[in-house]
């Protein structure tokens, strides 16, 4: 018996999508990397970077890490959530309030 | 002396080979030189002819071994041919006709009663023999082996709580005071004991003696077989996760409690390592000097200049393994090898 919250699902289709992205994203790393090596070059000939820029536009869109959104882990909200975390800011105040973030305290001063 | 030969075999057992061969060439000459020299040489090393002698069981088959007991009638001594038929039909293999040879000579050699160390060198050479078949077969039991692998025994908590519930009796006397459970500490520590060597004991007479070979042994081979055909069967996997599911308790303190997320992984290990996962064996050298790497592309050209560059920033990067460096060099081969025929137009 688990007391904590279960979830099998996420939480919406935009993070399901959002996961989509960071799995190929992780897959194509290297070549991405590798390919992109060789557009930004100043040694190589040009023609050879034409056709890098070419073969990288042919991999798929969502392996570019720049389409990876940083969404709150519990609530998928895109904006105000703090990287430390992964938790948007509503669902931080939630969890600081009751005690159940270590470390956390009210600031006073 | 048993424990001394037995101690003896494990020594010889590690550097068998190196001895074998050392004694091998030194029978060889001892056959060559007098007799005399070649027992000196036979006493001398009395711990190396074990090793010698299980080389050759090895080498030889049993059908050197019937050789043998046709040699065995053989122009030799009386008294020497009696013992050992004595001895075969005791024992299931004779002993190496050579030895024994070499046994005898000893006696003669030697000024004392001849025929008593005559029996007594071929008694011990006997003793020898058994202890190299037991150590063909299965090795033998040392006591002090036993009890420094024997490790303390756990309780599962179900039998812990039988204990203690035979500890605690909810019989009541005649005069309403429960009965307790005599504790005898110092007795049943005595018979603890006592129990402890007469474990061992059996432990050991029974495994001491000769063999009735009453039971075959082809039935391990057999089931040997069948485990290593079926031994990833789905049903075992569950049964074997049905006993971890039913035997884990929850845990009943902080501690237990982190020794189960140190399991898991949950919780790292004390004192913490900061290299575990990363097993890169490779040397130093290995990671910085890549430009042996680089032998198949051209040595002249924006390429290979390029490359260098590549191998530079790849010989400061600690964090990619020397096989992930390796890839990243060959995807970069691989790549300017399609795009040859571009490259060549240029």
């Amino acid at each position: 018996p688990c007391t904590r919250q279960v979830r099998s699902y996420y939480v919406d289709w935009r993070m399901l999508r959002d996961v989509k992205r960071r799995k190929l994203a992780y897959e194509y790393a290297d070549e991405r990397l590798r390919i992109n090596a060789i557009r930004k070059n100043a040694i190589l000939p040009k023609e050879l970077q034409e056709v890098a820029d070419k073969e990288i536009a042919e991999l798929p869109r969502d392996s570019c890490p720049v389409r990876i959104r940083n969404r709150c882990v519990l609530t998928s909200r895109p904006r105000g959530v703090k990287r430390r975390w992964r938790l948007s800011r509503i669902v931080f105040r939630h969890f600081a309030d009751h005690a159940q973030m270590s470390g956390i305290q009210r600031a006073m001063w | 002396s048993t424990s001394s030969l037995l101690s003896a075999e494990k020594d010889e057992s590690t550097a068998s080979k190196d001895s074998a061969t050392k004694v091998a060439s030194k029978s060889q000459e001892g056959t060559a030189e007098t007799p005399k020299q070649k027992l000196l040489d036979i006493i001398g090393n009395m711990k190396v002819e074990v090793s010698y002698r299980s080389k050759l069981q090895q080498l030889k088959t049993r059908e050197m071994k019937k050789q043998a007991t046709n040699e065995l009638e053989g122009p030799e001594s009386e008294g020497s041919m009696l013992r050992k038929t004595t001895g075969d039909t005791q024992r299931g293999r004779p002993l190496n006709p050579e030895l024994v040879e070499a046994a005898s000579a000893v006696a003669s050699s030697l000024p004392l009663n001849k025929k008593q160390t005559e029996s007594e060198l071929l008694a011990q050479l006997r003793r020898h023999e058994e202890t190299t078949d037991k150590q063909k077969k299965g090795g033998t039991i040392n006591i002090r082996n036993v009890i420094s692998e024997m490790a303390v025994k756990r309780q599962s908590p179900a039998q812990r709580a039988v204990r203690i519930s035979n500890r605690i009796s909810l019989e009541l006397d005649e005069d309403g005071q429960r009965i307790r459970p005599r504790r005898l500490s110092p007795q049943s520590l005595e018979s603890r004991r006592y129990f402890l060597s007469f474990f061992f004991f059996v432990y050991r007479s029974l495994k001491v003696g000769k063999r009735l070979n009453i039971f075959t042994k082809a039935s391990t081979e057999t089931e040997e077989t069948l485990k290593t055909v079926s031994s990833p069967t789905i049903w075992d996997v569950e049964l074997s996760k049905e006993i971890a599911a039913v035997t884990a308790q929850p845990p009943r303190n902080g501690f237990e409690e982190m020794i189960q997320w140190t399991k898991e992984g949950i919780l790292w290990e004390f004192p913490i390592d900061n290299e575990v996962g990363m097993e890169d064996d490779a040397e130093f050298h290995e990671h910085i000097f890549l430009e042996k790497h680089l032998e198949p592309f051209p040595k002249q050209g924006p390429i290979r200049h390029f490359m260098e560059l590549v191998i530079c920033g790849l010989s400061k990067n600690p964090y990619l393994s020397v096989k992930q460096k390796v890839e990243h060099i060959e995807w970069f081969q691989k790549y300017f090898e399609e795009k040859k025929e571009l490259l060549q137009e240029i």
